[in-house]
């Protein structure tokens, strides 16, 4: 179907890598600009803008740490004035840091939370004033199949996940009048960068809980974050969609 | 041609009546009309009931108020045309005489406005205008008339002052009589410093809420020569409508609905402004006793503010009126209050106000409002 | 639906209900007569005129001059937690007239009788419910607002 993303512009954050940077090519493979940050891979972040533009899109990079409120607020504004306004905004950045409680750390347990919560506030926030305003605007919030059930030693990365589907929840609600959708994307397990460091057992017990028999590739979850970035995706709002391969049904 | 005239008043006292129910507020006013007319309750062969009915409990009130009155088996109905109401049942009875189905009509104004808890009142207060189009933003019956007062002060210069001389004149009459709801005199400055309602309104701009009830018994000429000497006569009636809402309102600085109501009265009556010797207007709002002297071509338009200003209203002036406190004194209870008016100027025509009498008054006039100017109705009487 | 419109709705049924669906939309909008063209606000499905019952809506411009106008200080039920409140009544450029508080373009200070005003189509924010209304805005105020 075509989308008629041709000149809209959308924010990815996480976008150097793994996820992100699918969901930033195929947006911009659709025409839209891309704008992604990241808070240190910059370079290689380039690489994926630079990718972009050579399919004849514009694209640029922000290095921003999504847990600053201020520094994010200045992000949004800044590509906004740069690209021309913003259409959609995909929140994706999100760390892991695994751990039985009785073991975790105040610190490991603030980082997750931080990153993965706090800074889809901060975006999600940004953004809102700007779709409120322009009575236009496609929020989505990359969450997991882990906010949705619980998974052992995730009690962090599971309470920022889940919080991250109820807010986003609250959100639709907040925004629906204003003619903005709002939407969570819940992976299962991904074929990244950061899932190929799993031990095999483990990634053969996700491949077993799938009724497909497969993980998935970052495409499949770019696929359908394009399809809520689009007016095709009007009346969806408040959803959950997993793309899990039946791993949690 | 048949006239109809006026043969006995009855009125009780206005106020905050926690002390009765709607129809025993009736009977005070019936006995004292009764007596009036020195008559018996056989000689009335219908009624007409003039009331509005949601701020009551008890629903259709011509039931209740004719059983208590002991007036079954009678014909009788509401007449209900919001403020205008009681002038609405005097025309009402007047039609009803002059066709010949009737002879002799009781026109029973009862009204009680405290029965209702207070936020069922202020929801029916923000439900006085149009309702789909103004009240959703919260209008009041007090706004509409300071809108119309805001662009009066624009267009003519009328001031604060003169809005507050209406207050002032109606409350030195209210104090002398012994009806009214309001008891005492005011200044200017007790007015211009009470607590704000809708600007430039405060809350001496405004009549209140009050219970009450007055009665008229008019008759067929023919019966009325026998009932009575001193009978006064509905001689001249007007009414007319002109848009509920002021968006659909013809003009802002005027009454459309008086305006006609007086021309047709006047004529009907064979009389002129000038003609009129006292006079009761409905002061719902200070601004609506100087658009009455207006409507009622008592002064050129524009120039009302500056008719209160030099006391023309007073007795000794021009043009008297509302010299039994007006609603802003005696208080509003809004269906009787069009039988209070007649009451009053058939007292006056008769010679009996007593400290309140304007000299010589042979032909009277009332002037009643409904809403915020939708209906009027005029009457003018006249002594022979 | 009709129902979304004012603060305190009275009036969920009538023929003209659309008008609140546009309003949410940004549209003040309307009547005219299908039959004999006259134009109408605000909208009604029966025309004053040939009292024909064909009715389309048509869009106004907003663009209006103030009539007169008040401060409530004394609220209906429904209204009290507005505080003191300002509505003005407005003859737009169109033809027909409204009442509307006045939004946040326009202190008290400086509103006189017969300025320029526009009417903008506005949604209650900070409550779930849909719930439109209009308020008077200095001319030129938009509906939709670019980011900066």
């Amino acid at each position: 179907m075509d989308l008629k993303l041709k000149g809209k512009v959308a924010l990815v954050t996480g976008g150097s890598r793994g996820i992100g940077a699918a969901i930033a090519l195929e947006l911009g493979r659709q025409g839209a600009k891309v704008a992604i940050t990241c808070s240190s891979r910059v370079e290689t972040a380039q690489k994926i803008a630079a990718q972009i533009e050579q399919a004849g899109s514009r694209a640029m990079v922000v290095q921003a740490d999504v847990a600053d409120f201020k520094k994010t607020q200045e992000v949004v504004a800044a590509v906004a004035k740069e690209l021309g306004g913003l259409h959609a905004l995909i929140c994706n950045a999100g760390v892991t840091w695994d751990g039985v409680i009785w073991k975790m750390s105040e610190e490991q347990w603030d980082k997750v939370i931080n990153t993965n919560l706090k800074g889809y506030f901060n975006y999600n926030r940004a953004a809102a004033g700007i779709f409120k305003d322009a009575k236009y605007g496609k929020i989505v919030n990359i969450a997991s199949i882990n906010g949705l059930r619980g998974k052992f030693a995730q009690v962090n990365y599971s309470a920022s996940k889940g919080g991250i589907i109820a807010m986003s929840k609250a959100l639709a609600k907040e925004l629906g009048k204003f003619n903005v959708n709002v939407n969570v994307v819940a992976p299962g397990m991904v074929m990244t960068e950061m899932a190929a460091k799993i031990p095999e057992e483990f990634l053969n017990k996700a491949i077993n809980e799938t009724v497909l028999g497969r993980v998935a590739e970052p495409g499949d979850v770019a696929d359908v974050v394009a399809f809520l970035c689009s007016d095709r995706s009007r009346h969806v709002t408040g959803e959950v969609i997993k793309v899990d391969g039946g791993q949690y049904i | 041609m048949t006239r109809v005239g006026i043969v006995g008043i009855g009125h009780g006292r206005f106020g905050r009546r926690s002390d009765a129910t709607v129809q025993e507020l009736a009977f005070e006013a019936f006995r004292d009309a009764l007596a009036d007319a020195a008559i018996d309750r056989q000689e009335i062969d219908a009624a007409v009931i003039a009331a509005v009915p949601e701020y009551h409990k008890q629903r259709s009130l011509t039931g209740v108020i004719m059983e208590y009155l002991g007036l079954n088996p009678r014909s009788a109905w509401l007449t209900e045309d919001a403020c205008a109401s009681g002038s609405a049942a005097v025309r009402t009875a007047w039609m009803a005489i002059r066709s010949g189905l009737h002879d002799v009509v009781a026109v029973i104004g009862a009204q009680k406005m405290t029965e209702l808890s207070t936020p069922e009142i202020l929801a029916l207060m923000g439900r006085v205008g149009e309702v789909q189009w103004e009240s959703i933003f919260g209008t009041t019956f007090p706004g509409y008339y300071a809108m119309l007062a805001r662009r009066h002060m624009h267009d003519y210069g009328t001031t604060k002052e003169q809005l507050a001389a209406v207050a002032v004149k109606n409350h030195y009459y209210g104090a002398r009589n012994k009806n009214a709801m309001f008891q005492k005199e005011i200044t200017i400055q007790k007015a211009l410093s009470s607590p704000p309602v809708a600007s430039p309104f405060q809350v001496f701009d405004c009549c209140a809420n009050a219970d009450g009830a007055a009665v008229v018994i008019m008759a067929s000429e023919e019966r009325a020569r026998k009932i009575s000497d001193k009978t006064i006569w509905l001689d001249g009636l007007g009414s007319a409508t002109t848009s509920m809402s002021l968006l659909r309102r013809p003009t802002l600085v005027s009454l459309p609905s008086a305006v006609e109501a007086a021309r047709q009265a006047y004529k009907m009556a064979g009389v002129g402004p000038d003609d009129i010797k006292v006079a009761d207007v409905h002061d719902c709002f200070t601004i609506a006793e100087i658009l009455a002297y207006e409507d009622l071509g008592f002064c050129e338009h524009g120039q009302g503010g500056k008719f209160i200003e030099e006391r023309q209203s007073y007795i000794g002036g021009k043009h008297p009126v509302n010299v039994d406190g007006g609603l802003k004194a005696k208080g509003h209870p809004i269906g009787t209050t069009g039988v209070s008016m007649t009451t009053e100027i058939v007292k006056q025509l008769r010679g009996q106000a007593g400290e309140r009498q304007v000299e010589g008054a042979d032909v009277g006039l009332t002037h009643n409002v409904g809403g915020n100017g939708q209906y009027c109705f005029v009457h003018v009487f006249k002594k022979e | 639906m009709f129902s979304w419109f004012g603060k305190v709705n009275f009036t969920p049924h009538t023929k003209v209900g659309r008008f609140a669906d546009y309003l949410k939309d940004g549209h003040l909008m309307g009547s005219k007569c299908n039959s004999c063209g006259h134009t109408d606000f605000p909208p009604r499905a029966d025309c004053p005129e040939c009292l024909s019952g064909e009715f389309e809506y048509s869009e106004w411009s907003g663009r209006g001059k103030l009539m007169t106008y008040t401060r409530i200080d004394a609220a209906p039920t429904g209204f009290q937690d507005m505080g003191p409140y300002l509505i003005g009544l407005v003859e737009l450029e169109e033809g027909g007239r409204l009442v509307a508080w006045f939004g946040q373009s326009i202190p008290e200070s400086e509103i006189e009788l017969d300025m320029d005003l526009q009417v903008v189509p506005r949604v209650f924010d900070e409550i779930e419910e849909i719930k439109v209304y209009y308020t008077l805005e200095k001319p030129g105020t938009t509906w939709k607002k670019a980011p900066a």
